[in-house]
């Protein structure tokens, strides 16, 4: 048994030291006070002060997966049921690109792209689509909804379309035989089949969406915001990492929930 | 085995980190990048070619108080080892009145050959701490308002005729609020100043309890203000929307404002004033802490670095902020369009009476959560 404990000690002991113990930490600092006793207080002030931000981030966060699961299915569905010899390979190459970018660029790309007199407004000024007197700026919930699906959309579509790939042709081809049409066969033959895949990878995203902190800090002006720029804002200003990870704890407690909800679907399809 | 070979590693690493710290500076600075470059790019080879033998190295924690917080608990957690890691800290005044109360910084002033020559009031006091011995100012930088002057010929002079102005003009005047910099958070503070009627109190102090809650109709007006004004993502988002034409004023770091005309990404044609009765600014300071385990080398250091060629040369003509020691000390260095530049739109007379300092440490925390509470939501 020790050689087998020797040879996973240090995985393990990094786990401990860099995940387990910072997680506890933060956990235990969530719950108390100034004067080291323990206290709900944070908790009370973080939802006093943030309780919309904390609303807010979840809202965005369901937009953003709701953007990305449409996209993502429509561009993986046409990658596996596509016909045409040019669009399907140039779809495929494009795709990705995203996935390259880091955050903070797509951050400040998405700014000066999605500013009152940024550069769509601009272009659709140009082409008459928009009065340039009464355009306005997406840099709200939109702006951030629109920079967290074009950076996650590339990351779901590829587990998803390889997903897709590996699906026996068979059924595909059987309700093609009988007359499906693509769309219904995407939804009704090949969907079905690679539910877990995309649920794997939203919850991903959503632990994702709900980390980054620089896209919030650099397109979102005041509150609300995500709660990842008001942590930020608490240590900045305050010091204060007891609100701070107060409000790290709501993350926690959303993104296991959104863990929880997919293990239990994939138990259950399991017993099934 | 392994484990042997592990630790072998690990000593020879720390002896080999022992040998060369003993010719090595640590200079540990907040503030943004161009803090870092400027002591690894500017300072620190010029005082290598002066002592043979010394490495200055250079590590950044990050802009903002944030970046001085870091430098807190960096050598808040080290507090019972003999010897620190850090030689120098370049800090906000906030945290070092924080450390010298914590008795984190030694008091060295008096043996800088230079310290004759700073005369302002931040030497003495960092927002209500007495740091007198403790710091040497670095350079001073003011929170001002850039307009653009072919939108706002005659701008508005004072928070109260700026507050009439926003209602003529909505959507002209553009801030980031109190996150994502301190331009914004300064201009808030100078509302409270103009509006609160105790600005005297918030910025010498002492505190009291509940003073917050005399702040209602101040902060009433600054949400009713935030109506008419557009929300900026930040210091950085301010000049940019300045500069998309989005807004035609709004509160700027006049250093930073003055960097980015220079790089040519600012609209040259704006210019800068300051609210009466008053905006804050704030210097950045020189610390040697306590344990430094090179006090002697970290003084001709900081001597150095406030020398009046250093501070003209680096401070004012590469920076554009203004010189830490008495600027008089700093005029024969630099020619006469450079001083004109520094004072071009804002005369030292208006900076003398109408840029004030940051308010005290109890207060200027409390202004942010009543922000936050009052107006933010």
């Amino acid at each position: 048994m020790w050689p087998g404990v020797l040879l996973i000690a240090p995985a393990l002991t990094a786990i401990a030291l860099l995940y387990a113990l910072p997680l506890l930490r933060s956990l235990i600092t969530a719950f108390v006070g100034e004067d080291g006793h323990p206290t709900l207080g944070n908790l009370a002030k973080a939802l006093e002060f943030y309780g919309a931000d904390i609303v807010y981030s979840i809202l965005v966060a369901l937009g953003s997966l709701a953007l990305i699961a449409f996209v993502s299915i429509a561009i993986a569905g046409y990658l596996t049921l596509g016909q045409s010899r040019w669009a399907v390979p140039l779809l495929r190459w494009i795709y990705r690109w995203p996935l390259f970018i880091p955050f903070i660029v797509a951050g400040q790309t998405a700014r000066s792209f999605l500013a009152r007199n940024g550069v769509l407004n601009t272009l659709l000024t140009d082409v008459g689509l928009v009065d340039a007197a009464t355009a306005t700026s997406l840099l709200d919930w939109r702006g951030l909804v629109l920079t967290f699906a074009w950076k996650q959309i590339p990351f779901v579509t590829l587990l998803l379309a390889g997903a897709m790939a590996s699906l026996d042709r068979s059924t595909i081809e059987a309700a093609r035989n009988l007359g499906a049409g693509r769309l219904r066969c995407l939804i009704e033959i090949v969907l079905p089949q690679v539910r877990p895949q995309l649920l794997v990878a939203l919850v991903l995203s959503l632990v994702t969406i709900m980390s980054v902190l620089s896209v919030p800090v650099m397109l979102i002006s005041g509150n609300p915001t995500m709660m990842t720029a008001m942590m930020a804002h608490r240590v900045t200003f305050y010091g204060d990492y007891a609100v701070a990870n107060a409000l790290g704890l709501f993350s926690y407690l959303l993104t296991a929930v959104a863990a929880w909800a997919y293990l239990r679907m994939s138990l259950r399809e399991k017993s099934n | 085995m392994n484990i042997r070979i592990a630790l072998a590693s690990l000593l020879a690493a720390t002896t080999l980190a022992t040998s060369v710290s003993a010719q090595t500076l640590t200079v540990i600075t907040a503030g943004d990048t161009n803090m870092v470059d400027y002591i690894n790019d500017y300072l620190g080879p010029k005082f290598e070619e002066g002592h043979p033998g010394v490495t200055v190295r250079a590590v950044g924690t990050g802009p903002g108080d944030g970046g001085s917080q870091a430098i807190y608990e960096k050598i808040h957690a080290q507090k019972d080892k003999s010897v620190w890691d850090v030689d120098v800290a370049v800090v906000h005044q906030r945290m070092a009145g924080k450390m010298v109360e914590e008795k984190l910084l030694a008091n060295y002033r008096d043996g800088v050959a230079t310290s004759k020559l700073v005369t302002r009031k931040t030497a003495e006091n960092a927002l209500g701490v007495n740091v007198s011995g403790y710091v040497m100012p670095m350079f001073h930088s003011q929170i001002a308002i850039a307009y653009n002057p072919d939108v706002i010929a005659n701008p508005p002079q004072s928070y109260d005729e700026l507050a009439k102005w926003v209602k003529e003009n909505p959507g002209k005047f553009g801030y980031n609020g109190i996150t994502g910099g301190m331009a914004g958070v300064g201009f808030v503070f100078g509302w409270m100043y103009a509006f609160s009627g105790m600005a005297d109190e918030i910025r010498n102090g002492p505190w009291a309890d509940g003073a917050a809650d005399k702040w209602a109709p101040a902060l009433a007006s600054l949400r009713d203000f935030n109506q008419s004004v557009m929300m900026t993502p930040g210091n950085a988002g301010t000049l940019d929307a300045m500069n998309r034409g989005e807004i035609a004023m709004g509160p700027v770091w006049m250093d930073m404002f003055y960097t980015w005309v220079a790089d040519g990404r600012l609209n040259p044609n704006l210019k800068l004033m300051i609210l009466s009765p008053g905006m804050p600014g704030q210097p950045m300071y020189y610390t040697v802490p306590a344990k430094s385990s090179q006090p002697d080398l970290a003084k001709e250091f900081i001597a150095f670095a406030t020398s009046p060629a250093v501070q003209a040369d680096g401070i004012v003509r590469r920076f554009n902020w203004f010189p830490g020691i008495d600027p008089q000390n700093v005029k024969s260095e630099l020619t006469d369009a450079e001083w004109q530049r520094l004072f071009a739109d804002v005369t030292p007379e208006t900076l003398a009476e109408r840029g004030w300092s940051m308010p005290q440490a109890k207060y200027f925390a409390a202004i942010l959560e009543a922000y936050e509470k009052n107006v933010a939501k």
